[in-house]
């Protein structure tokens, strides 16, 4: 099946394309314009913008704590109306069918979530297989476990956590390794109410920078694509600014990718100590290249902030709208579900303005991702809102109007001209998270690319333009027209498969026979149990 | 051997499926109840979904109020794993489902390794029938408030921690005084299968209070484990957990509303589809509506329009369940395969009956 996809305006930053163009696909490829073929399908993309399908990489779609934060809220989903029901289960909100269906409508291809305890990844790639369209990746937890902290405490040797961390990777099928503020949830098992980047484990002696550095050599030294993923200690609290900056600064010339900075750049000025430190970790982001971070936007609404730091969750629970949550001790990290509502009063008009701020600061659209850290700052489906904040100064400054002087004045947004061009949009939704994620095959539109293509009709409203793409293309399956899903197809999850030693199986099974009276089967499943074809595609180790 | 029937006489699968099919096709208000594995549990409710079934867990009661402590109160609770390795002082809530057994035995065998202890002592709240022969003659000490229940005793329990004056206190509170004093980490065990919602909420609100001055937590073992799993894998695929219907086009929640015991004894149901491989598949069919029944079953089940016979998850095929000993879902191979088909691949034939293949989710 070839397809042309007829005079669009192309960008394609990762092959310097920019202009007016043709695009072929044969069968599930990306090809070079066939001399002399004739397409069997032709696309009109005149007065369209065409695009690789965009990649989320920071997004809480799936697993314990997402479930958890469903069962929580019947009533957050009980809004939804019946809805024309073009596909199985496309009305049910809040569900995996629906999240597939609503991130494939804007354009988005590929989404990670950012956060899979290990013990609990069965749950979680059963319900990302439940993910209709697009592809799914995930990042395994790591940095509050037992086996980890007593290693760690115990001068193992680098070989031996690299083995470990090998072994979670390719048991958990997952893209990656995550650290949740490293070592705190640990630590609040002990009763430990607070916890910064110095703060040592009682029981183990391991600080939180120990943690995190030796987590990152191995997840370097693996050759594992996408850097350590950190979420650093003290989320949400005034001041959380100076730990960030530690961490930063505790890359070392090593890649060190910070999620969801937003949350963590608070100033303590002004009357009610906090303020923005946005431009301050902006220009510490600016200068220190093996760094990359999402921001973690916050947009006004109702949400639910979902998080294995179960120790920030269990401080946030006063904060909780409704008033129930969900805290649980896990074998590692654990997590907590706190019901929020983000105001525009003084606290939510500054969380907004910080994250645009980062956006706009940060100069490198290589190094900066575009996140709401979904559902935390907001749920993925303000996407399109967000990126006309981005693109436009005037939206800005219509938003900013309806909020607290007081909160802005203690921010840089409303003196910064920038605005984001299609190219940098490109660069940071699909060519960045790519080359971030160790994914070749995708986020870029050159011949040998899978044919993931996100096309949108030009127009002034850029919330809609980018809200409803005119056409997508996910492996060469044409599955949105016009903003409707009109075909239904299952994604894969992709994966890393370094292959486990030997000697370690051995440890973890006698560790678990010993420390948890099971077998370490009892933790680990077949890809059979997914009861999908291919559920998983396999994504190469750096060599 | 025969696996399928059309009331009392043998057919061919094929059959069986298409009859069933047509039933569920005609039928004005079908209600689905299910035991089954994870993957089975997928493919009654997308089933659902096509015909506008509303869906329950047969222990729907019970599950019912383990759901509810979250959606309607939400909870602070702890991984099986951990609780096995850092509880120096367990307590018991009510009745625990025989099914745990295990566990409990596992627990008063075990010393908590990542506790300063190394050791636990165990407190049992609730009736004098729940003291666990379980625990292999681990001590056990018993509090109740005389003839007050279960929610009665945890609410003076509650307020006696907080030092506050009861009418009826607790037994032996000194000693669980001096025992919560002590231990770094207590963990409650409770059951949807024993105590009701009041007696829920008052022992969150307990483990809450404790929170602010200490770590504490509680374990939850579901009142069913394939029932826990069923409860996951619709709250992903829906949105909510069973008792969902999706009679108006769309999942609708709602406890009492599809609680389908109910609407079958109250004749809003028209047409009974029950999936289970274990006892409850066999029961033979009550008054009310017409029955199609999947079960491991070697003969048609009484009463019932159509008997399609399945195997049993984790025993004829691999399966994927809830474990309470994970706290999470496991993997687990057959342990004596057969050829018996799952109830998600009976369920697939039979949608394909209904409608296209096409858009199946599962």
């Amino acid at each position: 099946m070839l397809t042309r996809i007829s005079g669009g305006e192309i960008i394609d930053p990762a092959n310097h394309r920019a202009g007016k163009g043709d695009l072929w696909i044969e069968d599930d490829r990306i090809v070079e314009a066939p001399e002399g073929g004739v397409a069997d399908k032709v696309i009109d993309a005149t007065g369209c913008i065409v695009m690789a399908g965009a990649i989320d990489i920071h997004s809480h779609i799936g697993g314990g704590n997402v479930n958890t934060a469903r069962l929580l809220l019947p009533e957050q989903h009980a809004a939804h109306l019946p809805r024309p029901a073009a596909t199985p289960l496309s009305n049910a909100g809040w569900s995996t069918f629906e999240t597939g269906c609503l991130y494939a409508k804007m354009g988005f291809t590929t989404v990670v979530e950012p956060a899979m305890s290990p013990g609990a990844a069965l749950h979680t790639h059963l319900e990302l297989a439940d993910i209709p369209i697009i592809d799914k990746a995930t990042l395994a937890i790591l940095g509050n476990d037992d086996f980890l902290l007593s290693m760690i405490r115990d001068n193992a040797s680098p070989a031996m956590i690299e083995d470990y961390v090998a072994w979670t990777i390719g048991a958990t099928r997952a893209l990656g390794i995550k650290v949740i503020n490293a070592g705190a949830a640990a630590a609040f098992k002990e009763d430990v109410r607070t916890f910064s980047f110095d703060d040592v484990v009682p029981s183990y002696g391991v600080s939180s920078r120990k943690i995190v550095k030796t987590l990152q050599a191995a997840v370097d030294r693996l050759g594992v694509p996408h850097p350590l993923h950190v979420h650093c200690n003290n989320l949400g609290v005034a001041g959380a600014a100076d730990t960030a900056a530690e961490t930063i600064s505790a890359a070392e010339g090593l890649p060190l990718h910070l999620a969801h900075l937003q949350f963590y750049s608070y100033g303590t000025e002004g009357k009610r100590k906090f303020s923005s430190a946005a431009a301050r970790l902006a220009e510490l982001v600016n200068g220190t290249p093996e760094v990359t971070i999402d921001i973690g936007q916050v947009m006004f609404g109702q949400t639910v902030t979902i998080s294995s730091d179960v120790l920030r969750q269990f401080s946030a629970r006063g904060t909780a709208s409704p008033k129930k949550t969900v805290i649980h001790d896990g074998d590692g990290n654990g997590g907590g579900v706190v019901p929020y509502n983000y105001r525009n009063n003084f606290y939510g008009s500054m969380q907004w303005a910080i994250g645009l701020e980062l956006f706009l600061l940060i100069t490198d659209p290589w190094r900066v991702f575009f996140t709401t850290d979904h559902p935390n700052g907001a749920p993925f489906t303000t996407y399109p809102a967000l990126f006309e904040l981005l693109m436009s100064r005037a939206a800005r400054e219509a938003a900013a109007a309806e909020l607290p002087k007081a909160a802005l004045s203690l921010s840089t947004l409303s003196s910064i001209e920038r605005e984001y061009s299609f190219e940098e949009i490109a660069i940071m939704t699909r060519a960045a998270p790519a080359k971030l994620l160790g994914l070749s095959d995708r986020g870029h539109l050159g011949a040998g690319a899978i044919a993931d293509v996100a096309i949108y009709r030009r127009g002034h409203d850029i919330a809609k333009m980018l809200g409803a793409a005119a056409f997508v293309f996910k492996n060469g399956d044409l599955v949105v027209k016009d903003g409707q899903i009109i075909h239904y197809r299952w994604g894969r999850a992709l994966r890393l498969n370094p292959p486990p030693d030997k000697a370690m199986v051995r440890r973890l099974e006698n560790y678990h026979q010993q420390r948890y009276g099971l077998s370490l089967d009892w933790f680990t499943f077949p890809d059979s149990a997914i009861a999908r074809e291919e559920p998983f595609r396999e994504v190469p180790c750096r060599s | 051997m025969a696996v399928a029937w059309i009331g009392n006489r043998e057919t061919l699968v094929e059959h069986a499926v298409a009859h069933a099919a047509a039933l569920l096709g005609s039928s004005r208000c079908p209600v689905f109840t299910f035991d089954t594995d994870v993957h089975g549990t997928r493919a009654v409710i997308a089933l659902a979904e096509r015909v506008g079934a509303a869906y329950d867990h047969v222990s729907g009661a019970a599950l019912a109020r383990d759901t509810a402590l979250i959606t309607d109160k939400g909870a602070m609770t702890i991984a099986p794993g951990e609780a096995r390795r850092r509880a120096d002082m367990v307590v018991i809530v009510g009745d625990v489902p025989e099914t745990y057994r295990g566990f409990l035995t596992d627990l008063a065998e075990s010393a908590p390794d990542l506790s300063e202890k190394n050791a636990r002592e165990f407190f049992l709240v609730g009736p004098s029938r729940a003291m666990p022969s379980l625990l292999n003659g681990a001590k056990v000490t018993r509090l109740s408030a005389g003839k007050e229940g279960l929610s009665a005793a945890l609410a003076a329990l509650r307020a006696q921690c907080a030092g506050r004056k009861v009418s009826t206190p607790v037994s032996k509170f000194d000693d669980f005084a001096a025992a919560l004093a002590g231990a770094k980490f207590p963990v409650f065990l409770f059951s949807g299968q024993s105590s009701d919602a009041l007696a829920l909420e008052m022992l969150q609100g307990l483990v809450a209070d404790l929170n602010r001055k200490k770590r504490a937590s509680s374990l939850h073992l579901p009142a069913s484990e394939s029932g826990w799993g069923g409860t996951l894998a619709s709250v992903w695929m829906t949105g909510f957990a069973a008792r969902t219907g999706f009679g108006r086009g769309f999942p609708e929640f709602d406890p009492w509303r599809f609680d389908i015991k109910r609407m079958i004894a109250e004749g809003e149901a028209d047409l009974h589809l029950r999936v289970s491989s274990g006892k409850s598949g066999l029961t033979p069919k009550g008054k009310g509506v017409p029955l199609i029944v999947l079960a491991k079953t070697q003969k048609p089940v009484a009463g019932a329009v159509v008997t399609i016979a399945i195997g049993e998850a984790g025993v004829d095929h691999d399966a994927v369940v809830y474990s309470a000993r994970t706290g999470t879902l496991r993997s687990t191979v057959a342990s004596a395969p057969s050829a018996l088909p799952s109830a998600a691949e009976i369920i697939r034939s039979i949608s394909v009956r209904v409608g296209p293949e096409a858009g199946w989710p599962c």
